[in-house]
């Protein structure tokens, strides 16, 4: 067992000197790889961003419940608050509704609506089980009240948002599926030419009785090495990619008085980048050398 | 140690290489395989380490009956053999220690045996102390030398050359020559394909001759 490693150790040495040896090549293929794989993994962290940001916006399914103006509104929260399917029910009255509209559209300081105020009371309304099934009932339900003038479900706009991030989940799965396979095939055809390039020594070591997967194994190292190696460039390019987005997103943040921070991936996550990079080099690599092997034996 | 029985090769292209060729050659013998060009020594020498396989016929090597001998196990039948080449198949980026270690690190062997056998080796063909330099520093025959020390290394019980003395001078082809001597005298089994026949001469073994793919004599 102990000399198994050694030798492992001694074409994992020997696969770092002929990369330090060449420097120039593997560093393009590398670059390739990872500007390659930092698409998909770009988009994937956009999607993660934006879905975080929605998750801070998203009412949970909650109602907001327009009740009819000049009407008793406290009779018609507690009307609201008996309902079973209602959790919590948060009364805006519409001195509270204008003072919020004002500070939120920066409108305040221009006395648009003078003394009058338009809008009608409101009661955002969290529902027991969360889900589009139970809300629009608890909204039918909320509907026949008599103090309730409209009901407007916020479940519409986060489903729909909801569909454009698994739409774009959708869209980054078969990016990283075509990239993924395009990295392969560039992994398979640099190894295909390192093969064609040592096919002296393989027969050499052939001929001296090295099996396959003697042969296969310096090319394997160099496969999974070049692929992890772009994964790690990924990684870089992302995070330079964040750096350059910070102060967009100060500025985004400073206009709406929000604290959102980009984030990148975890470190669970660039682990498992690094493994598929790494995997993905080394099956581009195994592709090769096996048909290269499948040749030169005729 | 190798019989052949009945061989024929014949190549893609329909170059009959052998035609009904058959020797043996026994244990801790040494003989000579020689002809004109073209006449089949390589093509023998190739299929006897099964670089090559016979279109008929049936060839034994060290009790392994070739044709019944699966793919699989090839590369351990090749570590049974010892392979000297005209043009010797260095590779010129690796040691000389590397290079004449390549048959112990491909059977898995690792450390200070490897040290031990390498340097016993290039001892015994008097490149001692050069294991650090690069085959092409080296002259002809030296790198002949390294070649040999190679093929040797694993102490196989069958050494074959083919045309080990091609490139060199006859005063170094006799110090290879005597090489291939030495060993079997120590009870490695020797078989030279060479055209040279000053050492046929000066040697006094066994002749297995051959003219256009035809055997036409074993003496």
């Amino acid at each position: 067992m102990k000399a198994y490693f050694t030798r492992h150790a001694q074409v994992f040495m020997r696969t770092l000197g002929e990369f330090a040896r060449s420097p120039a090549p593997t560093l393009m293929t590398v670059i390739l790889i990872g500007l390659t794989l930092a698409l998909p993994t770009g988009l994937y962290v956009g999607l993660l961003n934006l879905q975080r940001l929605s998750q801070g916006w998203q009412p949970h399914g909650s109602l907001s419940v327009y009740l009819k103006k000049g009407g008793a509104d406290s009779a018609a929260v507690v009307a609201i608050r008996r309902i079973p399917g209602v959790a919590t029910a948060r009364y805006i009255s519409p001195v509270q509704g204008l003072r919020e509209f004002k500070t939120a559209s920066g409108l305040g300081g221009m006395g648009l609506f003078g003394r009058h105020n338009p809008l009608p009371g409101v009661v955002i309304v969290a529902p027991t089980r969360p889900g589009p099934r139970s809300v629009a009932l608890l909204a039918t339900q909320l509907k026949t009240l008599p103090g309730v003038a409209h009901v407007q479900s916020n479940l519409v706009w986060v489903e729909r948002l909801d569909a454009a991030l698994a739409l774009g989940r959708r869209l980054v799965t078969i990016l990283a599926t075509l990239l993924g396979l395009a990295l392969v095939l560039i992994l398979a055809n640099t190894t295909r030419a390192t093969v064609a390039s040592r096919s002296a020594e393989i027969s050499v070591v052939r001929l001296v009785g090295g099996t396959n997967a003697f042969i296969r194994r310096p090319f394997l190292y160099i496969g999974a090495l070049t692929g992890g190696l772009g994964a790690l460039c990924a990684l870089l390019v992302l995070e330079i990619g964040l750096i350059a987005l910070e102060g967009p997103v100060a500025a985004l943040n400073r206009a709406y008085g929000a604290h959102y921070r980009l984030t990148g991936l975890g470190l669970e996550q660039a682990l498992g980048l690094l493994v598929l990079g790494a995997s993905l080099g080394w099956l581009g690599a195994r592709i090769a050398v096996a048909r290269a092997l499948r040749q030169s034996e005729g | 140690m190798i019989e052949l029985k009945h061989v024929f090769k014949r190549y893609p292209l329909g170059t009959e290489a052998l035609s009904d060729v058959g020797f043996t050659l026994a244990k801790g013998e040494m003989a000579f395989l020689t002809g004109p060009s073209g006449a089949g020594k390589s093509t023998i020498l190739k299929l006897i380490c099964l670089l090559e396989r016979p279109t008929r016929g049936q060839i034994t090597v060290n009790g392994h009956e070739l044709g019944r001998l699966p793919a699989r196990r090839l590369p351990y039948f090749r570590r049974e053999i010892g392979v000297v080449f005209q043009d010797n198949r260095l590779l010129n980026e690796r040691t000389i220690f590397d290079n004449v270690a390549l048959p112990l690190v491909v059977a898995g062997m690792t450390g200070d045996e490897v040290r031990k056998r390498v340097l016993a080796a290039l001892d015994k063909v008097g490149l001692r102390g050069r294991e650090r330099g690069f085959p092409l520093a080296l002259s002809g025959g030296e790198q002949q030398r390294v070649g040999i020390a190679r093929a040797l290394v694993h102490r196989p019980p069958l050494l074959i050359a083919d045309e080990p003395t091609g490139n060199l001078d006859a005063a170094l082809s006799d110090d290879i020559i005597d090489l291939f001597r030495e060993f079997n005298d120590h009870g490695v089994t020797v078989l030279i394909a060479t055209h040279d026949l000053r050492q046929i001469e000066r040697l006094k073994k066994r002749v297995i001759r051959l003219g256009a793919g035809h055997m036409l004599g074993a003496a």
